[in-house]
């Protein structure tokens, strides 16, 4: 572990920052409250993904099955069996990463470079639908309905809207501090060397399967956990919402916007457009339902046309320049 | 027996339209390495404008291509002129994920002009059926099979015996080489671009009557097309339409055969088990 990690954990900004959100809830009203934990919902899953996307360059569509086996499957267990959500928890990131780290194979053994990997986890999340939709044990295509949230820490209950929110802070922070150590272990030099030149990586005696392996489990699991705390949070295991490709090329688009491969690039990108996309939809959604996503892809369009490699890089640049002024 | 040959022959039906969505593709990621992964919304943005061109001025879907075409092989050549020719060169990432961008606008602008509904176009051939002995064929199945074979007959035709076609096959085998014998490049890449969204056109006229159509459904017909692109091996126009019969077979065969989720999975299950053992694809050749 290289000493800049210790030293951005510790650094005041970080943990300012880390306060100052947690005392949100004493001051924001429930709207307000409800945007940023969402935010914070995209903040852990974008970070999550960026393992595998960002940094290993796998651009994985396969992350709405993991959020769906987390939020669904760990539902399914509590209403169906009567299985204590924690345990719901572990079993789901347990399957969540055998999946990947099985898909993740399935991938080694296709010829096609970066393309075949957006395939063959696009095909996975297709199936992860279809099998949602058709199988009544995990609520099929009408969804489950979680019981009333009295603030239950034991049963996986954290009491409304304040607890949730420290939940979602505490998860957001951990997968940010997950992206921080990956970029600062060999783990991270290996995965970009992968992103950058796969056939050099392999020259030079990386293991390339190995280390794919390892990204694609961390970020499953970690999705995984994400979507069981996140379903929690709705109270509703929405098949539409959370087993959809569409929540993929979200924390993609989120990712993109903020900056690839950078452990605080995705939580930039979630934390500018999820209050945007929110604040949209509550101003417009009845006239104009769409409006929202269609401006999320004319934004992401623009940022990639303009600086491809994100918003971060520009901040940073910004932020530079301020302190050699100062 | 009946329900064997009745599998068969609507899968190789619909087969051959997956083959014809998959051509587009095929041609531009030849000439270009561009996956365009709005491909099944600019699919979404034809059958769209043909139930528009329907509702304003009762046109049949068949008839409603013969605007759809030009206009969307307008929109194609402006999209790869602006949007994605400055990404070429570029990491290919890039491209998958303003293709990604894309996608959501084309499909939530058709959401915001035409709702979420499900919306149907009718055709003067929607309802009539073909029975040969104890097959039963709808006849808009029939006419996309035709055009789909003609039409990939012509592309054929094309790419072997006309300078046009001639110049694609230049670029796609070396473009600096295309370059520097005086082939303009970059034009040949943007009138593929444009041929490819043009043929979606064609091929959402195709398949719209008697489909319901709703502005979400883009992202599924780009996966079945890419995994007809895959099987086929990329480039491969023969391995195309073959990929694309393997995917429309293994469908009806599914639905017909095994009831409930199983069924509607059986074409990733075969794409999965076809990529394990054969990762270059269904043909046979090593050229690529």
């Amino acid at each position: 572990m290289r000493e800049e990690f210790y030293k951005t954990l510790m650094s005041p900004v970080w943990l300012g920052a880390l306060v100052l959100t947690a005392l949100l809830p004493f001051v924001l009203s429930s709207y307000y409250l409800h945007i940023v934990t969402l935010s914070l919902v995209y903040v852990a899953l974008a970070s999550s993904w960026n393992i595998v996307g960002g940094m290993a360059g796998q651009i994985s569509m396969a992350h709405s099955l993991f959020i769906g086996i987390g939020a669904m499957l760990s539902s399914a267990l509590l209403l169906k069996l009567g299985i204590n959500m924690w345990l719901g928890m572990l079993i789901s990131a347990v399957i969540s990463g055998v999946l990947g780290a099985a898909i993740a194979w399935i991938d080694f053994r296709f010829q096609l470079g970066h393309l075949s990997f957006v395939l063959i986890t696009l095909a996975f999340a297709e199936m992860g639908v279809i099998i949602v939709e058709g199988w009544d044990f995990l609520g099929g295509a009408s969804g489950l309905m979680l019981p009333r949230d009295t603030g239950n820490f034991l049963a996986f209950q954290f009491g409304g809207g304040h607890g949730t929110f420290w939940v979602m802070l505490a998860l957001a922070a951990v997968c940010i501090i997950v992206n921080l150590a990956i970029l600062n272990t060999p783990l991270g030099y290996y995965l970009r060397t992968i992103r950058d030149n796969e056939k050099a990586a392999q020259a030079i005696g990386v293991n390339i399967l190995r280390y794919k392996i390892a990204a694609m489990v961390i970020s499953a699991v970690l999705a995984s956990v994400v979507g069981t705390a996140y379903v929690r949070y709705l109270t509703f295991a929405d098949p539409y919402l959370l087993i959809s490709p569409v929540i993929t090329i979200e924390i993609v688009l989120f990712a993109t916007v903020g900056g690839l491969g950078r452990a605080f690039g995705p939580a930039l990108g979630a934390l500018l457009l999820v209050p945007l996309g929110e604040v949209l939809r509550g101003k417009l959604g009845g006239t104009l339902p769409g409006l929202h996503y269609f401006i999320y892809g004319v934004v992401v369009i623009a940022v990639i046309l303009v600086t491809p490699r994100g918003l971060l890089p520009l901040f940073e640049a910004q932020w530079a320049r301020w302190r050699a002024r100062g | 027996m009946t329900e064997l040959w009745q599998a068969l022959a609507q899968g190789v039906l619909i087969g051959s339209t997956y083959g014809l969505l998959a051509l587009g593709m095929g041609l531009v990621y030849g000439v270009s390495g561009v996956v365009n992964f709005s491909h099944g919304d600019f699919i979404s943005l034809g059958m769209f404008m043909c139930l528009a061109l329907y509702s304003a001025l009762s046109l049949d879907p068949y008839a409603s291509a013969v605007i759809t075409i030009p206009v969307m092989t307008a929109i194609g050549a402006v999209v790869y002129r602006f949007l994605i020719r400055p990404m070429v060169g570029h990491q290919f990432l890039m491209i998958v994920q303003l293709t990604l961008g894309l996608s959501l606008v084309l499909q939530n602008g058709i959401l915001m002009v035409f709702g979420g509904q499900p919306a149907r176009t009718p055709s003067m051939v929607e309802s009539k059926l073909i029975i040969l002995g104890e097959i039963v064929l709808r006849v808009p199945h029939l006419i996309a099979f035709a055009v789909s074979f003609g039409l990939a007959i012509g592309l054929y035709v094309m790419l072997r015996s006309t300078d046009f076609g001639r110049s694609i096959r230049a670029v796609h085998q070396n473009a600096h080489a295309a370059a520097l014998m005086g082939i303009d490049v970059g034009r040949v890449q943007v009138l593929t671009f444009a041929l490819g969204i043009g043929i979606l056109a064609l091929a959402a006229a195709l398949l719209l009557p008697g489909t319901p159509i709703q502005p979400s459904q883009g992202l599924r017909y780009t996966v079945i097309t890419l995994l007809v692109v895959v099987l086929g091996g990329m480039t491969n126009f023969v391995g195309i339409m073959l990929g694309g019969l393997v995917i429309g077979i293994s469908e009806a065969f599914g639905t017909i055969y095994l009831s409930g989720p199983l069924g509607h999975l059986m074409p990733y299950i075969i794409f999965v088990a076809i990529m394990l053992f054969r990762p270059q694809g269904l043909t046979w050749s090593s050229q690529r």
